[in-house]
Parts: C-alpha cells; sequence; structure tokens
C-alpha cells in the first residue's frame, strides 16, 4: 500500500493532469487558423447555401474550408456559431427576429434586418451580411385545381373555406409564435379539425394525394416549381420576412478580411425562382448539392 | 473508413478536445462537490437521505430530459455548454458522493478509534486516515462517473453543446454512417481509455490487507 | 520527563469519584464508580465482557464523557481539558492494534511526536530507540508495513507507539488478548521489564486473570458496571469475595491442567 506521501502525490498528479487536459481542450479553437468552418441546419436548402459559400470562400480566399452541415436547428447553429465551432452560417431573418432575439414581430424587410443586424452585433458580437437575395417566407399552398375552381389568390379569399379543410403542418410551423398561432388570428381561419403535424419532406406528397387540403411549405421548395401547386398570397402580410442572410463571427473577419469581400459580392445573386429551383434539382432529381452549387456558382460567374 | 478518419482527423480532433472540455469540467465540478457531501454525510448520516437522494433523483432522469428541463432556464440556456456541463455535473455526482461514504465507512473502526485516543483532531484524522486509506474507493466512483459523462456528453449535441455526438447527429440527418462513426468510435475509445487508466490508479492505490 | 502539571508526586495520577456512565437508552455500563490510581501503579481493571472495564478505561482519555461524577487526571477534571491534550498526554493500545496500514512502522510510531511537531532530527532517534525496547530490529523493521509483522509484532509496535510521545499514562484494553498463548507469555515477561524500566503509569482492561496477577500491581474488579473491590494481587487469591474466588477458582482448574499438559 503506497503511503502517505505518494497518495498525495497521486492525487495532485490527477488533478494537475485534469487540468491540463481542459486546458489543452479549451484550445480546440486555435487548431483552425487558416481554416474556416461552414455550418448549415439540416435541411437541403441549408445544405446548398452553405455549399455556395463553401465553394465560394475555396475559390477566393486561400482557406481552408470545412462543412459542419446538418446541424439540427437554429439553436443548434446559433450555439455553435457562439462558441466558435463554426465561422458563419446562412439564417433567415424573420427566424433571428422571433426564435433567437425573442423581439416581436416585423413586417417591413428593411426594418427587420436593420434590427437583428444591430441586436447581433451588440448582444453576440456576430456580423450579419446582406441578404443573398431571396425571401424564404412561409408559403400557405394549395392545389392548383383548388385554387382555379375556387378563384383562390389569397389567403382572405381562401378564409371561408377553411372549416372544411384538413391542414397539415411542420413541428415548428405550429409551434414557433410567427407561425400557426398568429396565421389563425390574422386571417380568422378556423379548421374542422386540429392541423396534423406532418414531417417536413412528406408536406407536400400528403397535399397531392389529397391527404390534406393545405400546408404551409416554404416559398423556395424545389417541389413549387415542377408541380401543380399555388402560393396564396399574404395579403395581410402576416408573415415577417425571412430573407436569407450570411451571419459571420466577428473575430473570423477580424481575423480573415478577404472573408468579408468574398461573402458580400454574394448579395442578392439568388432570386426566389433560382433557389426554387436548385431546391428542387436536389430533393426532386436527388442531384448532390455541392454540383448544383457548383454550377449555380459558375453560371454567375461568382468562382 | 479509415480513410475518413485520415482525411479528416483535425475535425474529429477538435471535436474530441470538445468532448474532453465539457467531460473534465464537469468531472471537475462534480468531484470538488462530490467528496466534500460524501464526507458531510459520514459526519452526520440523517444526511444521507436527502443529500443521496436529490442525486439519485438527477441521476434518473433521462439525460435528454435533463437537459430540456435546464434549456429555459435564464442563465443556463443562453449557452449550451453551460447548460451541458451544468447537467453533466449533475449525473457525476451521485457515483462521487456514494463512493466517497463507502470508502470512508470502510475504515476499520480500530484505526479510527487509534487515530482517535492518539489525540488526533478531526481534520487530521480526514486528511492523514480517512481520506488516504478511501481514494482507491473514491476513485472507483470517479472512475464510473468519468465514464457515464463521456456517455452522456455525447447526447449534449442535441442541445448544441458541440462534442463528438454532434458527429453522430449529423450522420443520423444525412443517413451518413462515416460521421456516425467518426463521432462514436472516438467517443467509445475515450471512455475504455479513462475507463482502463483510472482502473489502474485505482488498483496501484487500493490499500493491502 | 515533560510533567507540566504542578501536581505534587503524592497525588494520585487519576482519580475516579462516584463516576458513572449512561447509555442514551437508559442503560448503565458503569455505576457511581470511585479509585484512585498512584503514580507508577499498574492497575489491572478486571472482569467478564459488559462488565465495565473498557468503558471506564475509555473515560479516562475522554473517548467517552461520563454521565455523572468527577474524574481527574493529573489533579484536573477532564472536563477541564482540552481533550485533545489530554490525548497526547496517555498512550493508548488496543486489542486489534489500529495501526494504520498505509504508514511505514517508523511512520506510525512518529505519529504523536509529529503531531507535537518535535524536530525531525529528535524523532527518528526515538523511533530507534522505541522498535529496540520494545524488541524489534529497527533496521528490519522501521520501513515496513503493518501487514507484512505477524500479530505479536504489530502488537509490539502499538505498544511502541502508545509509549512514543513518553506520557506518563498508558491505556490498554485487552492489548494481548488476540496472541496466541506463547506469544502472549512472551509478551508478559518483556512488559514486565518494561514496567520496571519506564515507572508510567498504566491502566490495563482484561478479562484474563493471569495477565491480571502478573502484570498489575493492584487488580480493580468490575462486575457489571460495578466496582467490586480494588486488590493486590495477593489479597485477590486469598479474597472471600465472590467473584474475585469465583476467578480464583478458575485458575487453580487452569493451573492444574497447565500442569497436566506438561507432564503428559
Amino acid at each position: 500500500m503506497k503511503k502517505d506521501v505518494p497518495t498525495l502525490r497521486t492525487c495532485v498528479l490527477l488533478c494537475v493532469s485534469l487540468c491540463a487536459v481542459v486546458a489543452l481542450a479549451s484550445c480546440a479553437g486555435g487548431l483552425r487558423r487558416d481554416t474556416i468552418v461552414i455550418g448549415s441546419k439540416n435541411f437541403s436548402e441549408q445544405a446548398l447555401l452553405g455549399e455556395i459559400v463553401a465553394q465560394r470562400l475555396e475559390a477566393r480566399t486561400h482557406l481552408r474550408v470545412e462543412r459542419r452541415f446538418y446541424l439540427a436547428g437554429t439553436y443548434i447553429c446559433q450555439q455553435a456559431l457562439l462558441a466558435g465551432r463554426i465561422d458563419m452560417y446562412v439564417e433567415y431573418t424573420g427566424t433571428a427576429l422571433t426564435a433567437i432575439l425573442h423581439d416581436p414581430i416585423e413586417k417591413d424587410p428593411a426594418a427587420v434586418f436593420a434590427r437583428v443586424q444591430q441586436e447581433y452585433k451588440q448582444r453576440f458580437g456576430l456580423d450579419v451580411m446582406p441578404s443573398l437575395g431571396f425571401d424564404n417566407t412561409f408559403a400557405i399552398v394549395i392545389r392548383g385545381e383548388d385554387a382555379r375552381r375556387l378563384h383562390l389568390k389569397t389567403l382572405s379569399d381562401a378564409a371561408q373555406y377553411t372549416p372544411g379543410w384538413r391542414a397539415g403542418f411542420g413541428y415548428e410551423f405550429i409551434e414557433r409564435p410567427d407561425g400557426y398561432p398568429g396565421l389563425v388570428s390574422t386571417y380568422g381561419l378556423k379548421f374542422g379539425e386540429p392541423p396534423r403535424n406532418l414531417d417536413l419532406g412528406l408536406l407536400y406528397r400528403a397535399l397531392l394525394d389529397k391527404q390534406v387540403d393545405i400546408v404551409a411549405g416554404n416559398s423556395t421548395d424545389g417541389l413549387l416549381s415542377a408541380r401543380d401547386l399555388v402560393i396564396l398570397d399574404d395579403d395581410k402580410h402576416y408573415f415577417p420576412p425571412y430573407e436569407a442572410v450570411p451571419i459571420v463571427r466577428d473575430d473570423t473577419f477580424t481575423r480573415h478580411p478577404e472573408v468579408r469581400d468574398a461573402i458580400a459580392e454574394l448579395a442578392g445573386k439568388i432570386s426566389n425562382d433560382e433557389m426554387r429551383k436548385m431546391n428542387y434539382e436536389v430533393d426532386g432529381e436527388h442531384r448532390d448539392a455541392a454540383d448544383v452549387a457548383r454550377e449555380f456558382l459558375q453560371s454567375k460567374n461568382l468562382n | 473508413m479509415a480513410d475518413f478518419f485520415i482525411k479528416h482527423w483535425d475535425e474529429i480532433l477538435q471535436a474530441t478536445l470538445e468532448h474532453v472540455w465539457l467531460v473534465g469540467v464537469a468531472m471537475a465540478l462534480a468531484i470538488a462537490m462530490g467528496v466534500p457531501l460524501g464526507i458531510l454525510i459520514t459526519r452526520r448520516p440523517w444526511l444521507s437521505k436527502p443529500i443521496l437522494g436529490s442525486a439519485n433523483v438527477a441521476e434518473t432522469i433521462p439525460s435528454l430530459a435533463l437537459f430540456g428541463f435546464l434549456l429555459p432556464l435564464p442563465w443556463l440556456g443562453v449557452r449550451a455548454d453551460r447548460l451541458a456541463i451544468v447537467a453533466l455535473t449533475l449525473y457525476a455526482l451521485l457515483p462521487i458522493i456514494r463512493n466517497t461514504v463507502t470508502g470512508i465507512s470502510e475504515v476499520d473502526p480500530a484505526v479510527r478509534e487509534a487515530a482517535r485516543a492518539m489525540g488526533m483532531t478531526a481534520r487530521q484524522i480526514l486528511f492523514q486516515v480517512e481520506l488516504p486509506l478511501s481514494v482507491s474507493t473514491v476513485l472507483a466512483g470517479v472512475r464510473v462517473a468519468t465514464v457515464l459523462t463521456i456517455g452522456v456528453a455525447t447526447i449534449a449535441a442535441a442541445v448544441g453543446a458541440g462534442g463528438l455526438g454532434e458527429f453522430i447527429f449529423r450522420g443520423l440527418a444525412m443517413v451518413n454512417d462515416q460521421l456516425i462513426l467518426a463521432g462514436a468510435i472516438p467517443a467509445a475509445a475515450l471512455a475504455l481509455t479513462a475507463d482502463f487508466l483510472l482502473n489502474l490508479l485505482e488498483k496501484r492505490l487500493r490499500p493491502a490487507r | 520527563m515533560n510533567d507540566q502539571t504542578n501536581q505534587p508526586v503524592l497525588e494520585p495520577i487519576i482519580e475516579f469519584k462516584n463516576v458513572s456512565y449512561r447509555l442514551p437508552n437508559g442503560q448503565i455500563l458503569l455505576n457511581e464508580t470511585s479509585f484512585a490510581v498512584p503514580r507508577g501503579e499498574t492497575l489491572v481493571l478486571l472482569g467478564r465482557s459488559g462488565a465495565g472495564k473498557t468503558t471506564a478505561l475509555k473515560l479516562i482519555n475522554r473517548l467517552l464523557e461520563p454521565s455523572a461524577g468527577e474524574l481527574r487526571v493529573e489533579g484536573r477534571e477532564t472536563r477541564a481539558w482540552d481533550a485533545i491534550a489530554l490525548r497526547r498526554r496517555i498512550g493508548y493500545v488496543i486489542q486489534e492494534g489500529g495501526l494504520f496500514p498505509h504508514y511505514t512502522i517508523e511512520e506510525n510510531i512518529a505519529l504523536v511526536p509529529r503531531l507535537e511537531k518535535w524536530p525531525n532530527e529528535r524523532i527518528r532517534p526515538r523511533v530507534h530507540e522505541l522498535l529496540a525496547l520494545v524488541g524489534l530490529d529497527p533496521k528490519n523493521f522501521s520501513q515496513r508495513y503493518p501487514h507484512e509483522l505477524s500479530g505479536g509484532q504489530r502488537q509490539r509496535v502499538g505498544v511502541a507507539r502508545a509509549l512514543a510521545a513518553d506520557p506518563p499514562i498508558l491505556l490498554m484494553d485487552e492489548p494481548f488478548g488476540a496472541l496466541d498463548p506463547l506469544t502472549r507469555s512472551e509478551i508478559h515477561q518483556e512488559f514486565r521489564e518494561l514496567q520496571r524500566k519506564l515507572g508510567k503509569t498504566i491502566v490495563i482492561v482484561t478479562h484474563d486473570i493471569n495477565e491480571a496477577l502478573l502484570l498489575g500491581t493492584r487488580i480493580a474488579l468490575l462486575d457489571a458496571g460495578n466496582l467490586r473491590g480494588i486488590y493486590s494481587p495477593r489479597e485477590f487469591l486469598k479474597s472471600s469475595e465472590p467473584v474475585a474466588a469465583a476467578y480464583v477458582a478458575q485458575l487453580h482448574m487452569l493451573a492444574e491442567t497447565e500442569r497436566g499438559a506438561e507432564r503428559g
């Protein structure tokens, strides 16, 4: 049996090594000196946007670009950004406003952008870059045949028919303050039965198969450009803007100023239509997101 | 598979270090709190029920649920790693407290009596007799807690705390086996290594009878 | 000797005055006991299990607190002593030894001197002196660990440890009970030598009449918490007190058996 002194010595050694290991581990960030990490959420549009940003940086800077895609949601991405595990990802202004900043909803895109940019800088030290050009707001979608038959163009038009319709919404839409609850109160919608909670990927299939009659999708969903589906106009401007903006850590720009210019040139380069088409190529035609992104950049001379 | 590891070695290393950081801080806190609490229980046995009871409750709550409970709290929910470390610390407490109590209780009563009779103060008895003689048992508790914490830390990625679990969750979302293994294998290796090393230390410190 | 009290040499060094000890549940382990131990005496507390002898012993170094009565050590009530200081002036030896398994023999013996902050240069030779005193070769034993020693050797170390800081009083609770008869006998002889040499005041608890007669200058007979009487060995052998007589009768039987074994 070891004496008192070696036991004490061993315990001290153990504590010191624990501290050393932890200290070393906390410098994990230092590893990535000339590397930049791009994050994305876990759906195809995000992976596409992530690829577009990543390939742009690969083309225009000497940095090594790492992809950390398919992070499980807004909160996860935000945490990863704050902790420095990723350097940037593309967020939507409306989501940033309500889900992260917990600010009340606003409708004017310019006001929302300004608000988000200011508060992100103040509260988190994060830089919000100008929009990439499209607004991925919620799209309330019905079948083309119903739209034509009932002469429906706007959500106000459709309100009277909702009691007879079954609705299908994704989980986040039902829970978010800027989602289902506000929609119902703004347009006075009444559904005969509570809305079905459907996986995002199954919404349109269910709609086309007539299992549901109205769904909340996204305005840049690929399938919208390829099927007989109609987006009901948000005539009361309920949905806030969801402009796609790259959000970057301040110290990333400090360490690599060339990144700012490379990203800035992407501003306004992607239209709603173009985003929809790219989404369809990935979701509908099962093409690789990296290839689709590359083609897009080439077509715009951005790589 | 080996190619994947080689190609992405620095990402994997970074995730491993994040993981070690989470586990390391949590273990340090758990030991700093758990050992004194264990000592306290040996001095005031009536505290055994409330303290061990609470630690047991924390242990019984499924880890993901515990993360979920802590998420809405004001200071904790803001940073996921803070949240994860608090949850991990709570998980690690029970084995450490329990083993501290056991280790100290198992000190030979004759030794304790002799120590007291020779005029050692309570403090001297604690530091010169009870703790040195129970180090091995306490270390066994630390070992169990460490392995447990390494495992639960993989779940912490679900709430954004990073670490090796992030590979696993991303791999699941992308249906990519390589990513999943890139998280799972190092996590398992960490746990096995910690277990092995602490076991060695435990054996070395065990008193001969 | 570092005798810090201003006590005249003739005062008893330990004095019980109507001392009682009661358990929380009301059971009385020691009942209004009074006796005095003069300096230099070896008092044996003799009795059956549960007679109260260990209780009486533990009251002396405040491992237990008296429920009633006055107990004085070196002229001062134990209640008035600082418990730690009191215990460091009293050596304590128990049956199981209680050596620290994670300390070497040297470290075990050096315990109280270290607590008393003796300088290192004084401790080492003292340890060696004590090991020699109890019949263990310092070169051989000082760096060993308790588990490497035999029972008898461990008890010797226990005695050495109790004597290390040169306390005026030594308390022993069935110190040789766990030893085999041959070893015990050996140690008894050595112990008598030690008594002669050191002149300490010793209180020994035992239920072994042989040991009592051999080692004690006086025997205090306890039975069910009560003190039956205090006798010199000679007085004890001739006593008509029932419990004492019972012991003596048993002694004769034992002697017969032993003699028979020797012859056979």
